[in-house]
């Protein structure tokens, strides 16, 4: 039995499709973005001394720390498809906003999953931490990767077209992501010691999903506003 | 235009002094001795800012409802003083934690939280600056005011969720309050007292946005030519600029 995917569904997978394909051309997370965040994780043990035993116990919540800061750049960078010529062509076709917004959220939890892989090896490597509990990176990596693309996302929406957009996007981010923050860094913790955390998985869930309820139900009214 | 009003200052005033003579003469605390006072001023900011925050967010949803500038003025206001507000929270907080706790910032979760609902809202202000037309300015910020309302509670709740350094609710929680009832009286008039003084400076603060938006309408209108300056405006005797 075939089963027709809505409207806006298949519109939404158009635009993820578009921007990932954009972004496996020019790269910029994972050529640009990726290799900044390694260079973070490198020169943070130059400045609070490299003693191998705190690097040991740091390095997870440097880890999440980078995700979150260079996530962000990731999350708003300027792709093809924010030109004003193509946001113009996507209007007239008569996509909805929220089809719009959901599919570049959609593509930047492919992209932010990809960064989060890349940058794990690189800081077991450098701090070489204690890796019980790692099995449930399994769910933190993807709804971490999920929250902040919704959020990203929305504040990208929100800064559209702006000056300063480089500087305030990441302002309106970073302090919402925080319970994203902590609820990867502690999901593994708590994991580690042979718990099931289902407190910190359910606070990940929860922000991810006010996150993307907030972008979807929100995005008419930024879409009039760009 | 008057700004602040009459009765707002007036009742302010009469209820500030005597929230002021009240936290004098209410009874020191047994282990804090006289630093516990600030807190007739650290409880009554906190409690204004989540105030204004909560409108924010009401007036923000109402704008996206009804597309009125009134609720997107009151949004805006509210918001200046919820971050005015939390900033004295914060430093209030700092400068009794100092000798209570020996540090004037420590990493618990009351702290961290109230500190990014501070930096949320600064950027909700920053967000407003950089957007030059109002339209586009009054959409955003209603959408960030409705999706930036969520740090209330959570700062609210933090105490109970991870119970840390910062002492949990006394006042707002099930059951009795914990706290001498002399104590409760006069905290309870500070916090109506402040209440009183953020009404007063929002609706100045509204009626001058009023202003500067008429200001804006009469600069924008003195800088359009009527008809691309083929016709000339009719102009009041002794104004002429162009003779």
């Amino acid at each position: 039995m075939t089963v027709l995917s809505p409207a806006p569904l298949r519109q939404a997978r158009a635009i993820a499709g578009t921007e990932l394909r954009i972004e496996a051309r020019a790269g910029e997370a994972l050529w640009i973005i990726t290799p900044f965040g390694a260079v973070a994780l490198l020169l943070t043990p130059m400045a609070v001394g490299a003693d191998r035993p705190l690097l040991s116990q740091l390095g997870t919540g440097m880890y999440w720390v980078v995700v979150l800061l260079f996530g962000v750049l990731v999350a708003l960078r300027q792709t093809a498809t924010d030109s004003p010529g193509h946001l113009a062509v996507l209007r007239m076709t008569g996509m909805p906003a929220a089809a719009r917004l959901g599919g570049r959220a959609a593509a930047t939890t492919v992209v932010l999953l990809a960064f989060e892989t890349l940058l794990l090896p690189v800081m077991i490597a450098l701090y070489q931490p204690d890796l019980a509990g790692w099995p449930w990176l399994a769910a933190a990596l993807p709804l971490t990767a999920a929250g902040l693309a919704a959020l990203g996302t929305l504040a990208g929406a929100l800064v559209h077209g702006m000056a300063g957009r480089g500087t305030l996007g990441p302002l309106l981010v970073c302090p919402l992501a925080l319970p994203l923050l902590l609820g990867a860094t502690e999901l593994v913790k708590e994991g580690g010691y042979g718990q099931v955390p289902w407190l910190w998985l359910l606070l990940l869930v929860t922000v991810t999903g006010i996150g993307w309820l907030a972008l979807l139900l929100g995005a008419n009214a930024l879409e009039e506003s760009s | 235009m008057n700004l602040l009003g009459r009765r707002l200052p007036a009742a302010a005033l009469v209820l500030l002094a005597g929230g002021l003579v009240g936290a004098v003469l209410a009874p020191p605390d047994r282990f804090q001795g006289d630093y516990q006072r600030l807190m007739y001023v650290h409880v009554p900011t906190a409690w204004v800012a989540y105030l204004c925050f909560g409108l924010t967010g009401v007036a923000s949803a109402l704008w996206l409802w009804r597309r009125t500038g009134r609720f997107d003025r009151l949004a805006a206001a509210s918001a200046e003083l919820g971050v005015l507000f939390t900033g004295l929270t914060i430093v209030l907080g700092s400068w009794w934690g100092k000798p209570v706790w020996g540090v004037w910032w420590t990493w618990d979760p009351r702290l961290v939280t109230t500190a990014l609902m501070f930096f949320v809202y600064l950027g909700y202000l920053a967000l407003r600056r950089a957007t030059l037309d109002p339209l586009a300015r009054a959409r955003r910020s209603a959408v960030l005011g409705v999706v930036a309302v969520v740090q209330v509670p959570v700062v609210h709740m933090s105490v109970v969720w991870w119970r840390a350094l910062h002492q949990p609710p006394t006042v707002l929680k099930p059951g009795d309050p914990t706290i001498d009832h002399r104590m409760l009286a006069v905290l309870l008039l500070n916090v109506v007292a402040f209440t009183v003084f953020a009404l007063m400076l929002l609706r100045a603060r509204l009626r001058l946005t009023v202003l500067e938006d008429e200001l804006a309408t009469a600069r924008a209108a003195e800088d359009t030519e009527v008809a691309g300056g083929v016709v000339t405006a009719p102009q009041l005797e002794g104004r002429m600029r162009d003779v």
